[in-house]
């Protein structure tokens, strides 16, 4: 770890978690470049173990944003993002996961479970403007991300509209080539929590209509009940 | 053309491309090297060496043992791929994707004979670019930044 974060304006704060020496470097290097003109501070872990502890930290509180591998021994970066999500949930932090594979189902895995945006090693130039679409550190209104955190709570089966909301222009064109693929993971997943959700409902409403009920023949001494009989 | 250390540098890494050794992830590392990031490339190389080197070294250890834990070796083959990838090196890259189907399907010959291949490319590729890094320090000297 490079000590501490220092808060100063317009600069985002990533932490960078890839247990590669080479990729660290290399994302380093890349975001202090001068064609970035200086917008990062970054922080490079060689580890999620080690990230979720500097997380927990005081410094740790003031990153803008997480970009990690996506394959890491022990604890690899898809579970990495999900305790990330889960540390605050009324504002997690934006990730965005990396790998060397381009596979749609893992790019999907990735989306569902909040990531921000999904970039294939290695990182060029280019990606570079995709950290920016996908920080906390950007003035609301401008994001790309503002439709992710609006998105939250549960999409729609229209699961679409979540995915497109969530791309940054160039990360779409990468997301295109998975849409099929996350439409269909999606829908899979929301369809398993949509029943769940419809149940809690009827069933709230249900102890209500009971509790009302029970009320009114306490009260009302039985009457209802004949109404009901006849 | 006189041989001097920039005609040299820039024969080397042209046949460094044209014969498959770099891609052109090598060109966009170059790119980013400039007076805020004079090192770039150089550090960038260094640790690749160093990094593919102790990889090799673990390899080597564990395709000796009699009973091959091919997971450990595919998770160790993917970090070179990896590292090669970031760095431009295209035939050390390619002979890990082989070497990783070699794993899948526990062929201890396989991995054996690509492990070669792997070793005696990575030490070619090492072999250039401390020869790249050595004419960029000479270059250096001449014009210093």
């Amino acid at each position: 770890m490079e000590g501490r974060v220092e808060q100063e304006e317009g600069v985002m704060r990533v932490l960078l978690v890839d247990d590669s020496p080479v990729d660290r470097r290399v994302v380093q290097l890349l975001l202090s470049s001068n064609s970035c003109a200086g917008s990062f501070h970054v922080i490079a872990v060689d580890s999620a173990k080690k990230a979720m502890e500097f997380l927990g930290l005081q410094e740790g509180k003031a990153i803008d944003m997480v970009l990690t591998d996506y394959c890491m021994p022990e604890m690899t970066g898809y579970d990495l993002l999900k305790a990330i999500k889960a540390l605050n949930p009324l504002k997690p932090i934006p990730v965005i996961v990396m790998s060397s594979e381009n596979e749609p189902q893992r790019i999907s895995r990735c989306l569902n479970a909040g990531a921000e945006d999904f970039i294939v090693k290695p990182l060029q130039g280019k990606d570079v403007q995709r950290l920016r679409n996908c920080s906390s550190a950007r003035p609301k209104g401008s994001s790309q991300c503002e439709t992710v955190s609006k998105r939250k709570p549960p999409p729609l089966p229209h699961s679409d509209h979540a995915i497109v909301g969530t791309a940054s222009p160039s990360g779409r064109r990468a997301h295109f080539t998975g849409v099929a693929m996350v439409l269909h993971s999606s829908s899979v997943e929301l369809s398993q929590y949509f029943p769940l959700l419809l149940k809690l409902v009827l069933l709230v409403y249900a102890v209500m209509c009971l509790g009302e009920l029970l009320h009114r023949w306490s009260s009302g001494g039985g009457c209802s009940l004949f109404l009901w009989c006849a | 053309m006189a041989a001097t250390p920039m005609n040299q540098l820039s024969a080397l890494v042209n046949n460094m491309f044209a014969t498959g050794l770099l891609d052109e992830q090598f060109q966009q590392l170059q790119m980013l090297q400039d007076a805020s990031a004079p090192d770039f490339v150089s550090e960038v190389v260094t640790l690749f060496c160093d990094d593919g080197e102790r990889i090799i070294g673990e390899l080597t250890k564990l395709l000796e043992k009699s009973s091959v834990d091919f997971d450990r070796v595919d998770a160790f083959v993917h970090q070179l791929k990896g590292s090669s990838a970031s760095v431009g090196a295209q035939k050390v890259k390619n002979t890990c994707i082989q070497f990783r189907e070699f794993c899948q399907q526990k062929s201890r010959d396989g991995c054996l004979k690509t492990l070669d291949s792997v070793r005696t490319e990575f030490y070619d590729l090492r072999s250039k670019f401390q020869t790249l890094l050595q004419l960029e320090r000479q270059i250096q000297g001449f014009y210093p930044k």
